[in-house]
């Protein structure tokens, strides 16, 4: 079974940078399997025809997602991992994230509404979002989005490669889930 | 002589200065443009609110389907189906110059990249320019050629993106169904005059194929923007932020294999010109028969400015000296338009005649109580205002909305104290009127057209031809952008010919090396154009880093406030002349669609930032997007 594990975010904005570090820190884990690891922090159009490119018999069983996204119901450093529901917004929503989608915006809903309204996006979606504490320009995590971001590497890795792991997770829209853990 | 208001007049030599006897040529207080429109007072907008209760306020915020942060302000008589006010409002801030300030020039060329997530290469390319003038830096031929090519590429993102994705489905059956359902049942009988190139037998079956998500030009608009950014990644490493692009040219290897994997692309949209041209002109001509107050949505004084774009390898050497002659040699003429005519070819009058005010936005006065105006002339002795690029000092500062003072973060620029408008059409205009095209087998100037000669594709090779429009309305802007998809395949076109015949001859030299010097005052002006149209970088180096960075961008001029004069920016101004045509009486059910045609024929790019820079320190906002997209609170 095919695996993408993917970061979307910005680099060098600090904590909303997690998706693009976790993805440099498991490029290089010695992955069982057929796991692909790839930063997809750009315009999800794009990442919907690359996702879209994959062979027939040879598509993503299950993706992976990490980013840093503002919920604002959580504390910062809060990780929350669910398994998306895959239940998309109306019409109209769907539009505006392809109109943000083609104008510049990467972010983790669009890039998950965008791919799965185009049905690129594998069935199975296990999300790992972090609640960010900072949003500047920069190269290091604030102290509670660091201490977070081993958690968030091995639950990736776990995510990736255990199926029974992944049934655990419950089934949660985007953003919904319980948190997994408060530091 | 070009200039009606300001005070500048010209030698017998053509050589601009200062008329005599004027004390204060630049003061707030002198004349505005004589002719120009004016909005109603705030006090007397006021006063129609409280005593009519036909008169409403109708806000749009955020302006949808848009490239950014927009929006918009109208006060609307129901009654006379008419606008009375309208506000421009950028509700971000755009810290580029800010950002740039003490840093080493080459950085600009990937920071100011980031202003846009549509069109980050026009910038980085502006930015090389302006560095290549203020260190004396020229490209070699095929680094021309090849900048050229790849920013022809990311326009043929941009055009579909606009006409298909956001302007598009105002023309929709979804969206004219609602609005003006006896619309859509004459188009569902009205036969498509172009039915042979676009497919489509009526104009309602076009119409269903303009809808978002489900529609067939929609989807098809998605994968023609991925064809062009295949290959403009070929030789700008990624899209929308290239990697190649230097002061001095490319940093591109260019080979045989590049420039055929690159031509598989170009030439698809040989058809899709082919197409897209059809289209639009069904649409509008569809439009005004149904109903010719159609004509007036989005209609403002045809008052156009444009850099010119896409130099020619031969005449470009990087000076301000010689912006005149080499501006004039490059594929889209420099010009600016006053009420239709072409007034001026010249980059030298183009620039001296910008100013840059301030009084609705939210920044504070750079110029007067004894400052000292850094630069009284340009580099080749011309008179240059307090207000021009070069002068400006971006201070910005945050604070409450009035309408009667400040409302946006875009400042008010004027040409000749002029609202001018800045797109793809003024790129057309002016090459068309001027007859400056170098000599090519595909695009013929004819005065008052532009005769595109389309290759063969999976249609047959076609000539069609864009007329200079009797009226200037949002139809018209979105005809010219269809048809500037065909003009920029064919400037793409040529230039991939002639990079193909030096390449052939053993040139592959995309770059000239260049220092930058560490000591003294240089300027510098990247005079170039985004897919919307108009792009300025003016910069000032001071031993070796960036004293001073201005950009002025399509939307910049587009999206103006009102300025000292009570003059209307462009957007303003064309919403104050819109009918509204759609078929309701009742406000709660209105949609506000014929003014949104007329805000988004401009194709609104709102760049926006990070931070806000105060006196109080920095004030983070919206971080996720480099443009941020909005919703459709209007369906």
């Amino acid at each position: 079974m095919r695996v993408i594990v993917a970061g979307v975010g910005y680099r060098n904005l600090r904590d909303h940078s997690i998706g693009a570090a976790v993805v440099d820190r498991l490029v290089d884990h010695p992955w069982p399997g057929e796991v692909v690891v790839e930063d997809l922090s750009y315009n999800p159009i794009a990442v919907m025809q690359r996702l879209d490119d994959e062979p027939r018999d040879r598509r993503f069983a299950r993706a992976v997602v990490i980013a840093a996204v503002e919920r604002g119901d959580r504390r910062p450093g809060t990780v929350t991992a669910y398994r998306w529901d895959g239940v998309l917004p109306g019409a109209e929503e769907i539009h505006r994230a392809v109109t943000e989608a083609v104008t510049g915006v990467i972010a983790l809903d669009n890039t998950l509404v965008v791919t799965r309204h185009f049905g690129a996006l594998p069935d199975d979606v296990v999300v790992i979002e972090v609640e960010p504490e900072v949003q500047e320009f920069g190269d290091t995590f604030s102290a509670v989005v660091a201490s977070a971001v081993d958690q968030v590497c091995d639950l990736a890795v776990v995510m990736a490669t255990d199926a029974g792991a992944v049934a655990r997770l419950r089934r949660a829209p985007l953003g919904g889930g319980c948190p997994t853990s408060r530091p | 002589m070009c200039f009606k208001n300001l005070p500048i007049d010209f030698d017998a030599q053509g050589k601009p200065f200062l008329r005599a006897g004027v004390a204060n040529p630049y003061a707030p207080s002198a004349a505005g443009p004589r002719g120009a429109p004016a909005q109603l007072t705030a006090e007397r907008i006021e006063e129609l609110l409280k005593r009519n209760g036909y008169i409403k306020d109708l806000d749009f915020d955020p302006v949808t389907r848009v490239a950014g942060a927009l929006a918009f302000h109208t006060v609307a008589d129901f009654q006379a189906r008419k606008v009375l006010e309208a506000r421009s409002v950028a509700t971000l801030f755009r810290g580029y110059e800010v950002i740039m300030v003490g840093r080493d020039p080459r950085d600009a060329i990937y920071i100011t990249s980031r202003a846009c997530g549509v069109c980050g290469g026009v910038h980085s390319v502006t930015s090389a320019m302006a560095i290549e003038m203020a260190i004396g830096c020229v490209p070699p031929p095929l680094g021309i050629l090849i900048r050229n090519i790849a920013l022809a590429l990311e326009f043929l993102y941009d055009h579909p993106l606009h006409l298909h994705l956001l302007a598009g489905p105002d023309y929709s059956a979804a969206m004219v169904g609602p609005t003006n359902p006896s619309l859509l049942a004459r188009a569902r009988s009205a036969e498509a005059p172009h039915a042979e190139v676009h497919g489509f037998r009526t104009m309602g079956e076009l119409m269903d194929d303009l809808n978002p998500l489900s529609g067939k030009l929609y989807l098809e608009a998605l994968h023609m923007t991925r064809v062009a950014r295949e290959a403009y990644v070929l030789i700008c490493g990624k899209y929308p932020h290239p990697q190649t692009i230097v002061p001095g040219g490319m940093s591109s290897t260019v080979t045989l294999t590049v420039m055929n994997e690159m031509f598989l692309r170009l030439a698809q949209f040989f058809d899709y010109s082919k197409k897209l041209a059809a289209i639009w002109d069904d649409l509008t001509e569809f439009f005004y028969a149904a109903n010719p107050a159609y004509m007036q949505v989005g209609a403002r004084r045809a008052n156009l400015i444009d850099t010119g774009i896409f130099d020619h390898p031969e005449a470009y050497d990087a000076t301000y000296a010689g912006a005149a002659a080499w501006g004039e040699r490059r594929w889209a003429t420099p010009g600016v338009i006053v009420e239709g005519q072409l007034v001026t070819t010249d980059l030298h009058a183009l620039n001296i005649g910008v100013e840059e005010f301030v009084e609705h936005s939210y920044y504070e006065e750079w110029s007067g109580d004894g400052q000292r105006q850094h630069f009284p002339t340009d580099p080749v002795g011309n008179p240059l205002s307090p207000y021009h690029p070069w002068n400006k000092v971006t201070k910005p500062r945050p604070q409450g909305q009035s309408w009667k003072e400040k409302y946006t973060w875009d400042t008010a620029p004027r040409w000749d104290r002029q609202s001018m408008e800045a797109g793809a059409y003024a790129r057309l205009w002016n090459t068309a009127v001027a007859r400056k095209l170098p000599a090519n087998p595909f695009i013929e100037a004819t005065g008052t057209s532009l005769k595109l000669r389309l290759p063969k594709g999976a249609l047959p090779e076609v000539e069609i031809e864009w007329r200079v429009p009797a009226v200037w309305n949002a139809f018209e802007r979105n005809r010219a952008r269809a048809y500037c998809t065909g003009f920029t395949t064919l400037v793409a076109f040529n230039n991939w010919r002639a990079a193909m015949d030096r390449l052939k001859l053993g040139d592959t030299r995309t770059s000239t090396p260049f220092e930058i010097p560490r000591r003294g005052e240089q300027r510098g002006v990247g005079f170039w154009g985004a897919g919307r149209g108009y792009l300025t970088h003016h910069l000032t180096l001071d031993r070796g880093a960036v004293a001073n960075y201005q950009i002025l961008t399509p939307s910049t001029w587009n999206a103006s406030p009102t300025d000292r004069w009570r003059q209307p920016g462009p957007y303003e101004e064309a919403v104050l002349n819109t009918p509204l045509l759609e078929e309701t009486d009742d406000p709660a059910r209105f949609k506000g669609i014929d003014i949104l045609r007329a805000i988004r024929s401009f194709d609104p790019c709102m760049p926006c930032t990070t931070h806000i820079h105060s006196d109080a320190g920095v004030i983070t906002r919206e971080v996720n997007t480099c443009a941020c997209g909005v919703d459709d609170e209007s369906g």
